[in-house]
């Protein structure tokens, strides 16, 4: 009845929704790049799947620009503008750590040998299975439901085991033939990886967080 | 008119002081600008003046007779009273100092209402101790509603601006309900106004203090509301209004920030949290002592210089 005197809170909440779907929208197009890039190699498919996820991502960038103008225009009570604001913050590192490995690929031209293939891909799918829960996650947040400290441990039990995973996979990077460099390169890539599921699980407890702090 | 000037400045000083008890949590932490903030309050201040401000009114007007001129110089000596310990840095309320100014001219006039002077005596002891009760039953009940309403964050964000802003406008309103008395109760006990008279002009001085010049107050005292998460805020504000509705109804003019402080002090309790330092504490019982004498003595000053006589030798 009086939406009219919310004006900024209506804009700011379509915004945020905007900025969950653009991110998924970019977690969907670096899996279907990693896909191919496993699959296939270094291909035009993969160069032209890169430059789809950097145009998601640059579009998040844009969101992300327009609903820091709403906060500083007064949108919301100050407690929430902080909030909403640092748990972005935190968000919009997964994003960047998409594109991190992808240009990581494509810049030092990287190729996973078949023995590591099967690890690669089930940490790959499982930190991007981590970043779908983390947004089903915050859009329980925003929609005050419950449900929010269920998906806390399914994402919880996801990071250990991509660390299990990333563990395994420097011990047999490292245990392999393979030339030094080589062995530094996919070092490098395996924890940038790793830091996906990581940097969900951080943006998680975050948000039971501001769950707790938000019941009277 | 001009007699009236002392009962108008005593109104303006309040409504520029007291209008942060109400508005200062939303102004402070820019959920409503000051320009509808102050609007809003002086209005429902007039409206609180003219609705229920009576009562008030013929407490202080009966506490002793007063002719027109004590009634300039209890003004007056009230209003210098908030002035001298508002410099001092002292917080100061606007109906003790009425009230210790009435009491100053009681005693020219041999004359002191005791029963009533002990029932405002109560009420003023009960003023902080009724809102840390209020805030402890409404943050309670509140909360649990609060917390079962199926809404989104926006929506609960919404409903908290709007509750502040609701909030903040039955405070204005217990305050020019409960404090009009304080700035002309004694022009109707000198027969110069009539209640209703005494409302609309001393609820239109408070709504002039709120206009011109509480935004200053609004933003300092604000502050330290903000510091409370949003919704405990929203509890001090109305826990205020409701004690000091309850001390309107009886008849009494009490102090909304003592109401205020003693709704913190609750939300405190709740939650195992000092929210008011101890210095600020000693500043509060320092004013709350402090004031009622020192508008007693300028009272009785005032009086006793306006019947010196020059006598030629």
């Amino acid at each position: 009845m009086f939406s009219f005197l919310f004006k900024k809170e209506k804009q700011l909440e379509s915004l945020i929704y905007q900025y969950l779907e653009n991110l998924g929208k970019t977690q969907e197009h670096f899996l279907k790049a990693m896909d191919t890039c496993l699959d296939d190699g270094i291909c035009g498919e993969f160069g032209f799947l890169i430059e789809q996820t950097h145009k998601f991502e640059s579009k998040a960038d844009e969101i992300r620009d327009e609903i820091n103008y709403l906060m500083y225009s007064r949108a919301l009570i100050p407690e929430s503008r902080e909030d909403i604001m640092n748990l972005i913050e935190q968000v919009e590192i997964i994003p960047r750590i998409f594109e991190l490995i992808l240009h990581m690929i494509r810049t030092q031209k990287l190729k996973i040998p078949d023995a590591f293939m099967l690890e690669v891909k089930d940490l790959i799918r499982i930190s991007v299975e981590s970043c779908e829960l983390m947004i089903r996650q915050i859009d329980l947040m925003l929609k005050k439901r419950h449900g929010i400290r269920a998906l806390l441990s399914t994402i919880d039990h996801n990071e250990s085991h991509c660390d299990h995973i990333e563990r395994s996979l420097m011990f047999k990077v490292f245990d392999s033939d393979l030339d030094m460099v080589h062995k530094l390169q996919l070092k490098e890539l395996i924890v940038a990886m790793g830091e996906i599921s990581d940097q969900a699980d951080r943006v998680s407890r975050r948000v039971n967080i501001l769950t707790l702090k938000r019941r009277v | 008119m001009l007699p009236l000037l002392g009962g108008v400045f005593l109104g303006w000083s309040l409504g520029a002081n007291d209008a942060a008890n109400c508005f200062g949590a939303a102004v402070a932490s820019r959920m409503v600008k000051f320009r509808l903030a102050a609007g809003l309050c002086a209005l429902f201040v007039v409206v609180g003046a003219l609705a229920e401000g009576r009562a008030g009114i013929e407490t202080l007007k009966d506490l002793t007779a007063v002719n027109l001129e004590q009634a300039v110089a209890i003004t007056v000596a009230a209003a210098l009273t908030v002035s001298i310990l508002t410099v001092l840095g002292l917080p100061a309320s606007t109906s003790q100092a009425a009230v210790g100014a009435i009491l100053g001219i009681g005693f020219f006039n041999q004359e002191i209402n005791l029963a009533g002077l002990g029932k405002v005596l109560a009420c003023w002891f009960g003023t902080p101790l009724g809102a840390v009760l209020a805030a402890l039953v409404l943050y309670r009940i509140l909360g649990a509603l609060y917390n079962r309403l199926p809404i989104s964050l926006f929506q609960s964000d919404m409903l908290l601006r709007a509750g502040l802003v609701a909030a903040g406008s039955y405070a204005s309103y217990t305050l020019g309900a409960n404090n009009v008395a304080n700035a002309t109760a004694v022009f109707v006990g000198a027969g110069t106004l009539s209640v209703f008279a005494a409302a609309l002009i001393g609820g239109l001085s408070i709504a002039l203090g709120v206009l011109t010049y509480s935004r200053g107050v609004m933003e300092t005292v604000g502050r330290k509301l903000v510091r409370l998460d949003p919704f405990s805020a929203l509890v001090v504000v109305l826990a205020g209004g409701v004690t000091v509705h309850f001390y309107t109804v009886l008849g009494v003019p009490v102090s909304t920030s003592q109401a205020v402080i003693g709704a913190v002090l609750g939300i405190g309790i709740i939650k195992g949290a000092q929210t008011i330092e101890r210095a600020t504490l000693y500043g509060i019982l320092s004013g709350w002592f402090l004031t009622p004498p020192i508008a007693c003595f300028i009272a009785m000053c005032l009086h006793f210089a306006m019947h010196l006589k020059y006598i030629p030798h």
